[in-house]
């Protein structure tokens, strides 16, 4: 029986493969897989065997008791993993199945073995991609060299947490079915860890010097005591588990490797037996993961990033929409409808408690500095971040209609009307957001102590609010013309480029905005350029003509945007008519 | 009403309509048969102008797709398979949207009565996740109508309906014919099909078989038997001549 499931795994993953090297038949994927294998060779690629010392900051800087400390540490975050996986779920042990194999496999002759099995062989594909990527992480930021070792390392880590989270979950479920309720088994767990936590702070208060309050102060200090709590006393012993399955990752050389690979394939052949030996019914429960992972896949195939997991609530209209009236309004008062689920209450205290830390962190470096002169530092940042990443971050344009675009088609548009309602609702946005904290920074500058007049701040001001809207715009069109020229890229779910060929669309398609966007506010920069040199040349007290000529030249260059942003649109819609998404393969 | 001329589609190479040439008038309901890939779905989204056709014209009420897509798209309708609406907006939210982009007046007064002729007035104020798939479809049937068109295409109006709802929409689709409408049905339930359409056009591989009346086609297909209903005339019309069988040896089996 179980031949069969590993041809289902075989040749879903062949199959797979070979549709996606397909793709690369066409130039814009091709292009993806070229710059992205080129980037990954050159990023991480060539770390791989390279290590040996030479590129190996942690390895040269190592001391006789950093492998110690590594492995404790390592030892550490694993037990921290494993703890959370007794201690967060409070769900049904489910395999992770897709709704096709319950549907086939569940019903078919198959025992509940041979399902298990199925099951740990296919997570085997997931564990062994994350080995790589690991892997290439590690070589690159951290311990170079020994690749196979950190390879094998990892595979094993990985190999025993997933056995263990199978287990543990079917160990819950077990305590569930018994009636242990959730909050007496955590518990249960959290007090077996805090005797532990009980037997290491009784054996630090005898064994090491107190932390005094002058020692609180000194991180050195600090650090020290934490790495001989890690190093010495009970601690290491209580971790020993633990450090037996990071150790083949750490080891420095084959031999080491071999001395180590002992106890984990122990402990792998035990978590093995364990799991095979739960008598525990997981279909149930796994019926419901299928459920819920389809749900998921079919949100994010059409077109919800969210992958269909939060829940969508009914939102008031942002304005009354008549019916008669310019059509593209509809589209803006749609969109606006949309935009209004991300700003959930939630995501207004995230900002608030963003902003206070950074106001005290910054109030605090700079003792001089008063609060008005921060809070507007903080907006001018923001402003700026906000002006390059905020039309990355407010999507309620084509890039969340795209897979709307047949109904959108039907409607009695112009595919230039339709670009721009597509385009405002992210564009009107931006430029409130942006207006507001314009404002925020302009009152936090005002009379503040520094060099800047008051009459050129508010020149300044009046001048960044006037170009804000149509830099928004051609911003905007970019991205959005990315969608519409190479849907395939955008798309979403199973259909998506995936792995090195989506990283290099990804950088193509971030050096091409990048590019588009200069291109595009060279000559609005030349004009505005230009009126001040003209300034300069007609008044004698050119920094006190500034005053009026940085706002004449910001609407100068505001008419070429709106020049370009007008052509852009048009362009856009133009693109919009052409789009026939069925055109495009799927993989 | 509505008038193709020499429609042509092609993906490459791949041609998914050739050269459609039909006309169909008011009050006409035709059905839009054809085996899996014969084309339907690509010649109803050609004609709703959500992908341009390579060749031929298509004429809406008396306006060019092609050179006067907002008036001929004003005049119709498109219900695809699969009901699309915005996850973001509530039942009425959704009329209020498309009153505006058809320049609806009044549109409340037409709305109530619509999602009461389709019962759904209690649910004016739920997103499309808050609805089943028939109230979905319903939803899109209320979007659809709310500016009265004159042209309306269904692509497999029947998925996911129950009973009762197949029975309203049969009733609904035959009174905006006879309210002037044409509709054109694409589906694969042909006893659905003989009970509305006055036509039936029959494609395969992207090309015409045959376009006419019932009485029409069964002339044609079957001539032995005068009576065969459109699914015998279907499948005579689609499928290559079927293999003679095997000839029995007349010795009986012992």
């Amino acid at each position: 029986m179980i031949s069969a499931l590993c041809y289902l795994q075989y040749h879903s993953v062949r199959n797979r493969l070979l549709a996606r090297f397909r793709r690369l038949k066409q130039p814009k994927y091709l292009a993806g897989a070229v710059v992205g294998g080129v980037y990954f060779y050159f990023y991480f690629f060539r770390w791989m065997f390279a290590g040996r010392g030479r590129h190996s900051l942690a390895a040269g800087a190592a001391t006789p008791l950093d492998p110690q400390l590594y492995e404790l540490l390592g030892a550490f975050l694993l037990f921290v993993v494993v703890l959370l996986a007794w201690v967060l779920p409070h769900q049904r042990a489910a395999l992770a199945f897709t709704e096709a194999e319950v549907a086939f496999l569940f019903p078919a002759p198959i025992t509940r073995r041979g399902l298990i099995q199925f099951k740990l062989l296919r997570s085997q594909a997931g564990i062994f991609l994350t080995t790589v990527l690991l892997a290439f992480l590690t070589n690159r930021f951290g311990i170079g060299g020994k690749m196979v070792i950190h390879l094998a390392g990892w595979w094993l880590m990985l190999s025993l947490l997933n056995l263990h989270f199978l287990g543990s979950s079917f160990a819950l479920t077990a305590l569930m079915d018994r009636g242990l309720a959730h909050w007496k088994r955590r518990l249960g767990v959290l007090a077996v860890v805090l005797a532990g936590v009980g037997v290491v702070v009784a054996w630090a208060v005898r064994a090491l010097p107190p932390l005094t309050a002058d020692r609180l102060v000194d991180l050195d200090a600090i650090l020290d005591y934490a790495r001989q709590v890690l190093v010495s006393g009970p601690l290491p012993y209580l971790l020993y588990p633990f450090r037996l399955v990071v150790r083949p990752y750490l080891a420095a050389n084959p031999l080491d490797f071999l001395v180590a690979l002992g106890p984990v394939l122990l402990l792998l052949v035990a978590h093995y037996w364990w799991v095979m030996r739960a008598d525990v019914a997981f279909e149930e429960g796994s019926v419901e993961a299928a459920r819920k992972l389809a749900e998921k896949v079919a949100a994010l195939r059409s077109g919800k990033w969210s992958g269909g997991g939060r829940k969508i609530k009914s939102k008031r209209a942002p304005f009354a929409l008549a019916s008669i009236g310019p059509r593209p309004v509809a589209l803006l008062w749609k969109n606006l409808l949309g935009a209004g689920q991300a700003f959930t209450l939630r995501l207004w205290i995230t900002l608030a408690a963003i902003g206070v830390g950074v106001s005290f962190g910054l109030h605090g470096a700079s003792a001089e500095s008063s609060w008005r002169l921060v809070a507007g530092s903080i907006a001018g940042m923001m402003g700026i971040m906000l002006l390059m990443m905020g039309p990355q971050i407010i999507r309620q344009d084509f890039r969340q209609d795209l897979p709307q675009s047949d109904l959108l088609k039907v409607y009695p548009l112009r595919g230039w009307q339709v670009a721009l309602g597509e385009i405002l609702a992210p564009a009107v946005i931006l430029t409130g957001v942006q207006w507001l904290l314009l404002l925020v920074a302009a009152g936090g500058f005002w009379r503040a102590g520094i060099d800047l007049s008051s009459a050129l701040l508010l020149a300044m001001t009046v001048g960044a609010a006037i170009l804000l809207p149509m830099f928004n715009v051609i911003s905007l069109l970019i991205p959005n013309a990315a969608v519409l020229l190479f849907p395939g890229w955008f798309q979403t779910g199973k259909d998506a480029p995936q792995g090195i060929e989506a990283t290099g669309q990804r950088l193509i398609f971030a050096l091409g905005q990048l590019l588009a966007l200069v291109v595009a506010l060279v000559p609005a920069g030349g004009v505005f350029v230009g009126i001040l040199l003209l300034f300069k040349f007609w008044f004698a007290n050119y920094a006190g003509s500034l005053v009026l000529a940085v706002p004449i030249a910001a609407a100068a260059a505001t008419v070429v945007l709106t020049a370009e942003a007008g052509l852009g649109i048009m362009l856009l819609g133009w693109l919009f008519e052409r789009l026939d998404i069925s055109a495009e393969p799927a993989a | 009403m509505i008038q193709v001329e020499a429609l042509t589609k092609l993906y490459g190479e791949f041609v998914a309509v050739n050269a459609l040439s039909f006309s169909i008038q008011a009050g006409e309901v035709l059905g839009l048969v054809g085996p899996n890939g014969a084309g339907k779905t690509t010649t109803l989204r050609c004609l709703a102008g959500i992908i341009p056709p390579t060749r031929g014209r298509i004429h809406v009420v008396g306006h060019d797709l092609a050179l006067s897509p907002i008036a001929a798209k004003q005049q119709l309708a498109f219900f695809p398979d699969e009901p699309r609406l915005f996850d973001y907006l509530t039942v009425w939210q959704h009329l209020n949207f498309v009153a505006r982009i058809y320049q609806v007046a009044n549109w409340e007064h037409l709305a109530t009565p619509l999602l009461e002729e389709l019962e759904i007035a209690d649910k004016r104020d739920q997103l499309p996740g808050e609805l089943s798939r028939g109230m979905k479809q319903k939803l899109a049937i209320a979007c659809g109508l709310l500016h009265s068109p004159r042209v309306i295409y269904f692509d497999e109006p029947l998925t996911g309906l129950d009973p009762l709802g197949i029975r309203r929409m049969k009733d609904s689709i035959l009174k905006r014919a006879r309210a002037g409408a044409a509709i054109i049905i694409s589906s694969h339930l042909l006893h659905l099909l003989e009970e509305v359409c006055s036509h039936f056009l029959i494609l395969k591989g992207g090309q015409k078989v045959i376009h006419g009346t019932l009485g029409e086609i069964r002339l044609q297909f079957s001539e032995q038997s005068g009576a065969a209903n459109l699914e015998e005339v279907f499948f005579r019309a689609t499928i290559e001549p079927p293999i003679p069988p095997p000839i029995v040896s007349e010795t009986p089996h012992t």
